[in-house]
């Protein structure tokens, strides 16, 4: 009987639990992103301004770049991390691929830095490829990200960068969409 | 008898302050410097090119012809891109305080045996920060949290402004969270950040009868010791230390009860081979001196956690002695934790084990204020307090999860006590 009167006691909780769930779950139910499906296999090249030394960088190297662990090159010059807005499927793979992360996970990822006092700055949002190449172009610090076909062979107006010692479309790139 | 502030620890502070004072007036400068002059160019550079995108979208429906021309013209050969010049920047007051607001609030329902259950108003966290120049930024958290006579109290929690020189360097002063461990510095309140409905017993909050002192007045040191691929960090911190005694408060703020200061210093790495591991310890010594006889204090810890988006892995031990150096008397209070979860999407379902014993005679929780961490029967956290914990966390939006919680801790001399928590945690 005092069992039973305890359970009672936790009923109120459990009714609150269910029917939020039960709501929250209807709420969100929804279609898949049209924007997940992506091309797959194509190069993602890194890219710098063309003022900048660095001619290779590791995995390593590039998470901690793009999530402000390190904040300056040795050149001195700060760290300006650029991506392409959320959905686009370069953001998609590299942010997989180099940092293991969704785009979700990183929004976390810098307000917990944010929150422990860290200065930590979220790389830059831009709306297409040539907007951000632009802007690496633009900034002796930037670094960034694009398809290989954003690339073309002729473009010197920033510099691409190897990742573990590989370029875009060698044997054992890293870096594919 | 209050002891004179030792002088390494004197010549530390100094050291610190001296730092402060000379770093202040230099990252003023650098407002107009070629970092601050980079940032701001970044800025006007992200601007332009907003603006041509709009333009070249407002051109391209312009020229869209309403059905295909039978010859059309070559268009004129584009000039080839060039890229933006660097923008020369006005050096007057171009960097101007840019306050960003974060909210965190967190509400549910509890039960727990023998305590009538509950609606819960959690907590109102506005944590803010603004970067008063390049290396200059400014952080502050007043939270809002129901009190156990149901009152709501406002405090605040954090206030602090950091000069950061490199990765290397970065100076904080004001009031912060000690960073004893792991966890305190990485969740305290914000319970949207934390996958558990509460903190481990360990860390519950000074101000609720909690053990450690969880925030500090003073001034913090941390940052990376040049050290490759392991990536050692390390942190100093000299503060006015706690303060204890009937209805004193935890931290304090402004005034210190004896010219001896708390020092906290820890060093942690992060392995490059394995990313997400963090291991590191923590050791921190305060004198308490009032109410008398004085009372020593240290508190050792050691954690090893590996956190990266689908696993969570915290394991920490800590062990506070607290000594009266006249009677020699010794007080030990040892505690551990280990906390695993897992995410499967937007569900994860976590476990926690804590342990937690304290003496009962302990000179300094005898006057620990009433326990209100949770709705546990004890008054204050004496005695041996162990059990697991069990729950699920279900992000249903990018900013808010709803969490439901099972605890069962067996206490010393005590019913055991079965809760059941659901707590929904959001940001905006």
């Amino acid at each position: 009987m005092k069992k039973i009167s305890k359970l009672a006691s936790l009923f109120p909780a459990v009714a609150i639990l269910a029917i939020t769930a039960l709501v929250l779950a209807l709420s969100t139910w929804k279609l898949v992103d049209a924007r997940s499906v992506q091309a797959a296999g194509d190069p993602i090249v890194v890219i710098v301004n063309s003022s900048n030394p660095i001619d290779n960088l590791s995995m390593a190297e590039l998470k901690k770049l793009f999530l402000s662990e390190r904040s300056r090159w040795d050149t001195g010059k700060a760290v300006a991390p650029v991506m392409l807005a959320a959905g686009a499927p370069e953001r998609t793979s590299f942010l997989k691929t180099v940092c293991g992360m969704t785009d979700a996970d990183l929004g976390k990822y810098f307000l917990q830095a944010a929150f422990t006092g860290k200065s930590a700055t979220p790389p830059k949002d831009v709306g297409s490829a040539a907007a951000l190449k632009a802007f690496v172009a633009g900034s002796a610090g930037a670094i960034g990200f694009v398809k290989a076909a954003d690339l073309p062979s002729g473009d010197t107006s920033v510099k691409a960068v190897k990742v573990d010692g590989a370029a875009a479309g060698d044997a054992g790139y890293k870096l594919q969409m | 008898m209050r002891r004179a502030f030792s002088p390494p620890a004197l010549r530390l502070f100094g050291q610190i302050g001296l730092v402060l004072c000379i770093a202040l007036p230099f990252s003023a400068h650098a407002q107009q410097g070629p970092d601050s002059a980079q940032d701001d160019s970044n800025q006007k550079l992200l601007q332009r090119i907003n603006e041509l995108e709009t333009k070249v979208k407002q051109l391209e429906e312009k020229q869209a012809p309403p059905a295909a021309p039978v010859a059309a013209a070559p268009a004129p050969a584009a000039p080839p891109p060039q890229p933006p010049a660097e923008v020369d920047i006005p050096v007057v007051n171009e960097v101007a305080p840019r306050l960003k607001l974060n909210v965190f609030g967190d509400v549910g329902a509890q039960g727990f045996d023998g305590i009538p259950s509950s609606f819960e108003f959690g907590s109102l966290d506005l944590f803010m920060r603004a970067r008063l120049s390049d290396k200059v930024s400014v952080l502050g958290e007043v939270l809002f949290i129901a009190a156990s006579d149901n009152s709501i109290e406002a405090d605040v929690e954090r206030l602090f402004l950091q000069y950061r020189q490199s990765d290397y360097f970065a100076a904080s002063i004001g009031r912060f969270h000690t960073a004893i461990g792991y966890y305190n510095t990485a969740f305290n309140k914000g319970e949207f950040l934390e996958t558990t409905t509460d903190r481990p017993f360990i860390y519950a909050f000074d101000d609720q009868g909690g053990v450690l002192p969880m925030q500090d007045v003073g001034v913090s040191v941390t940052g990376k010791v040049p050290s490759g691929k392991l990536d050692l960090n390390y942190i100093v911190e000299v503060s006015n230390g706690r303060g204890w005694g009937v209805d004193a408060e935890p931290a304090q703020n402004s005034q210190d009860a004896n010219t001896s200061k708390a020092i906290n210093g820890g060093l942690f790495i992060r392995p490059e081979k394995f990313s997400g591991l963090q291991l590191g310890f923590s050791l921190r010594h305060d004198n308490l001196t009032i109410p008398a006889p004085a009372v020593h204090e240290t508190i050792a810890t050691a954690y090893a956690v590996y956190v990266n988006s689908k696993y969570e892995i915290l394991n920490e031990a800590i062990l506070v002695r607290h000594t009266e150096p006249v009677a020699g008397s010794v007080f030990n209070t040892s505690a551990f934790y280990s906390q695993f979860s897992r995410a499967f999407g937007k569900f994860r379902p976590y476990f926690r084990y804590q342990y937690f014993n304290a003496p009962g005679n302990d000179p300094v929780y005898l006057f620990a204020g009433p326990n209100a961490y949770s709705p546990l029967t004890v008054t204050t956290f004496a005695g041996r307090i162990n059990g697991p914990t069990a729950g699920v966390r279900w992000d249903f939006t990018e900013h808010s999860a709803l969490k439901l919680q099972y605890d069962r801790f067996d206490q010393r001399d005590l019913d055991t006590e079965n809760g059941l928590t659901s707590q929904i945690a959001f940001t905006f």
